[in-house]
């Protein structure tokens, strides 16, 4: 009998500490995990008994990279138990915010974490002498995805300015007009970006589980819509109801609670190949285009093309914030994003937004006085954790059948485990 | 065990520096690399071996200037600390959660019930989980970079001060005098609660300016008059609990908070 047991001990270029153990015998892949080592931080059991003003604030320290999603987050399920409605510029600063975290993490992601995978190299560290203008945009792009989230939100990890019914503070609309070019200038790098993505070699192989994403009838939707739709399972649910729709489950081998389709027992993929599958046909001019070029489009079911699929929403978000920022700055969107006045009340309600990796669920309870009873926070990762684990299954029985060594399986279940963009900080929580 | 540079020092005998993340969010470790322009000139400074958030190469055994982020809440954390105080001869803690234990922090009050009241059973990769602390209350740290964020010049400046020396101190005094050099106003003016009373100052009141009012993120200054500051709530119309219960956030492990109370 042979016994190849792989492990990777707190897998690199990802954020949050996590583990992989792939044991093959005889030629047969016996056992596939993620081991997530994350440390808890209980965060559920923090926000109890405060009240929901702080609630954004100790939940964006979950994550620093999409601390922006979890703070819009909090703040819709805030304003459902309220019943706040928000004015449109208001949405289209809540937008903004999301599509600046879309620029920070997947430059970050693809740049800084998966791109070292494809060139050859430990980090992205030796790309600065052996590839320096490439280095140098890489950079600039992520830098200007800090720049918008630092105009909108006050700074660039953890914002500030997001409060429940609005903002609390604006830049100017010369500001807003600057940034448009700034975004504007950087379309011709995103795009090539993307054919870049598309020239890396990966395995052939489709995701063994179901594809989560908002759904929206007319919009490319990632801050603004109350829907969620299984795609395989057909299966639309309003955010409220996510209990219903989604099952989470204790393994011992996780600090992550996993997660599968309630109705079906199917794990999911949840983030920008979901999205991108949900909505091909509302991406922005230039993104369709670039992602038509190199032929993503539904039903694309690869879990390697979620960085192909994180550059065409680049291309998406540098197209989709210059065109917020000129409405924003011609005075374009209806009302102030001076917070709207609001009467605490007690009640339950979900926020849902689509984070960069993913739907993101957050479950309030508020009291009378506007305490927290309870809360339940499902973050794209832990969704994502399962499905991983399934697809790196599928990747390992292909390797092994094509006669791979050990070595050239644990290369390709780390570029899998990167393709999927966990943040294990996220998952745990 | 040799390990090799992950970014080539433009200096011989550049200090050998691990970048280390306990229980926190990332965000420290993001605010580092979001010196953008300056990242390759600070890391031209130095001979960084190890970073797991950006790098595949293990942790070597030999080290220079450890930088750590995040809370210490595990059994397992608390001896990579203990291992990195032995080996390094300078220990920068970057963050809230690595200085004052910071939003993990908040667990620590009754600790012991809250991982079962998150899971059913709590998995075996949780670790042995112990209540949490800041790196400082497990070992002595040589420099500190404060805030939730830290400012990512606020980590170059401190680099810079563990790298080449210096006289300069931290500071003790609280935010408020930043307000009022800012000529921002005051929000207790308006009745509202604002932490900038007893934080320490160094930020610039970087949410005030922005129209929010501190959350005390720095931690509890050195001078923090805790009696002034509950009897300026009183006055301002702003029950005290709702004060004491805001400094938990980030100072929920300070002793000093609970000797005055």
């Amino acid at each position: 009998m042979t016994k190849t047991a792989i492990q990777v001990d707190h897998i690199a270029r990802v954020e949050g500490h996590g583990n992989v153990r792939v044991v093959i015998e005889d030629g047969a892949v016996k056992t596939v995990e993620m081991n997530v080592v994350e440390p808890a931080r209980l965060f559920e059991s923090m926000v109890r008994g405060r009240r929901f003003e702080e609630v954004p604030y100790i939940a964006s320290r979950i994550c620093g990279i999409c601390s922006a999603s979890h703070v819009v987050t909090d703040l819709l399920a805030i304003e459902r138990i309220f019943g706040v409605a928000v004015s449109d510029r208001t949405r289209a600063l809540r937008d903004l915010l999301v599509y600046g975290s879309y620029l920070q993490n997947h430059a970050t992601h693809l740049f800084v974490f998966a791109a070292p995978d494809f060139l050859g190299h430990k980090s992205v560290f030796p790309l600065a002498d052996a590839d320096p203008v490439l280095f140098d945009q890489a950079l600039a792009l992520k830098a200007l995805g800090n720049e918008l989230c630092t105009k909108v939100g006050g700074r660039s990890v953890h914002p500030i300015t997001a409060v429940v019914g609005g903002f609390t503070h604006e830049i100017s609309a010369d500001d807003y007009r600057a940034l448009a070019d700034k975004l504007e200038a950087s379309l011709e790098f995103a795009e090539a970006a993307v054919d870049l993505f598309h020239s890396f070699e990966a395995p052939a192989i489709q995701t063994a589980g179901d594809l989560l994403a908002m759904g929206a009838p007319d919009r490319y939707a990632v801050s603004d819509s109350r829907m969620a739709r299984f795609i395989d399972a057909a299966l639309s649910f309003d955010c409220d109801d996510v209990d219903e729709a989604v099952e989470e489950y204790a393994v011992a081998h996780s600090a992550a609670l996993l997660a599968r389709v309630r109705s079906t027992g199917s794990p999911y993929f949840t983030g920008a190949l979901a999205r991108v599958n949900q909505s091909w046909q509302f991406l922005g001019r230039r993104a369709k285009m670039a992602a038509a070029k190199v032929g993503l489009r539904p039903p694309e079911r690869n879990p390697f093309c979620n960085n192909v699929a994180q550059a065409v929403e680049i291309v998406d978000a540098l197209e989709r914030c210059a065109d917020l920022c000129r409405r924003l700055a011609d005075g374009d969107f209806e009302g102030t994003s001076e917070p709207a006045p609001f009467t605490v009340r007690a009640g339950h309600g979900v926020g849902f937004t689509e984070a960069p990796r993913g739907a993101l669920f957050h479950e309030l309870e508020l009291d009378g006085e506007g305490r927290v009873k309870h809360a339940s926070i499902i973050t794209p990762t832990a969704q994502n954790v399962a499905n991983l684990e399934a697809d790196m299954r599928v990747l390992a029985e292909k390797l092994v059948a094509d006669g791979a060594s050990a070595d050239e399986v644990r290369a390709e279940v780390e570029k899998l485990v990167r393709a999927y963009d966990p943040c294990l900080s996220c998952s745990v929580h | 065990m040799n390990s090799t540079s992950l970014f080539p020092p433009k200096r011989a005998g550049a200090p050998r520096v691990v970048v280390v993340g306990l229980a926190s969010c990332f965000g420290c470790q993001l605010q580092i690399t979001n010196a953008e322009a300056h990242l390759t000139e600070v890391l031209g400074q130095i001979d960084l071996r190890y970073w797991q958030l950006a790098s595949s190469e293990p942790m070597p055994e030999e080290f220079d200037v450890a930088v750590v982020e995040g809370a210490v809440t595990t059994e397992e954390s608390e001896r990579l600390v203990r291992r990195l105080r032995e080996k390094a001869s300078c220990l920068i803690a970057v963050g809230a959660c690595a200085t004052t234990a910071g939003v993990p922090g908040m667990a620590a009050e009754g600790f012991i019930q809250r991982p079962g009241s998150v899971y059913d059973t709590v998995p075996d990769a949780c670790g042995e989980m112990i209540s949490p602390r800041s790196v400082g209350s497990v070992v002595d740290v040589d420099f500190e970079v404060r805030c939730c964020p830290i400012d990512s010049y606020d980590f170059v400046d401190v680099l810079q001060q563990a790298l080449y020396g210096s006289n300069k101190t931290l500071g003790t005094a609280t935010m408020c005098g930043s307000c009022k050099r800012n000529e921002t106003g005051c929000f207790y003016r308006q009745g509202r609660l604002c932490l900038g009373l007893v934080t320490r100052a160094g930020c610039g009141a970087r949410c005030v300016n922005l129209g929010r009012p501190c959350n005390g993120c720095a931690g509890l200054s050195p001078e923090a008059n805790l009696p002034a500051a509950r009897a300026a709530c009183e006055a301002a119309g702003i029950p005290v609990a709702d004060f004491d219960q805001a400094l938990e956030m980030f100072n929920q492990t300070n002793p000093a908070l609970r000797d005055v109370q």
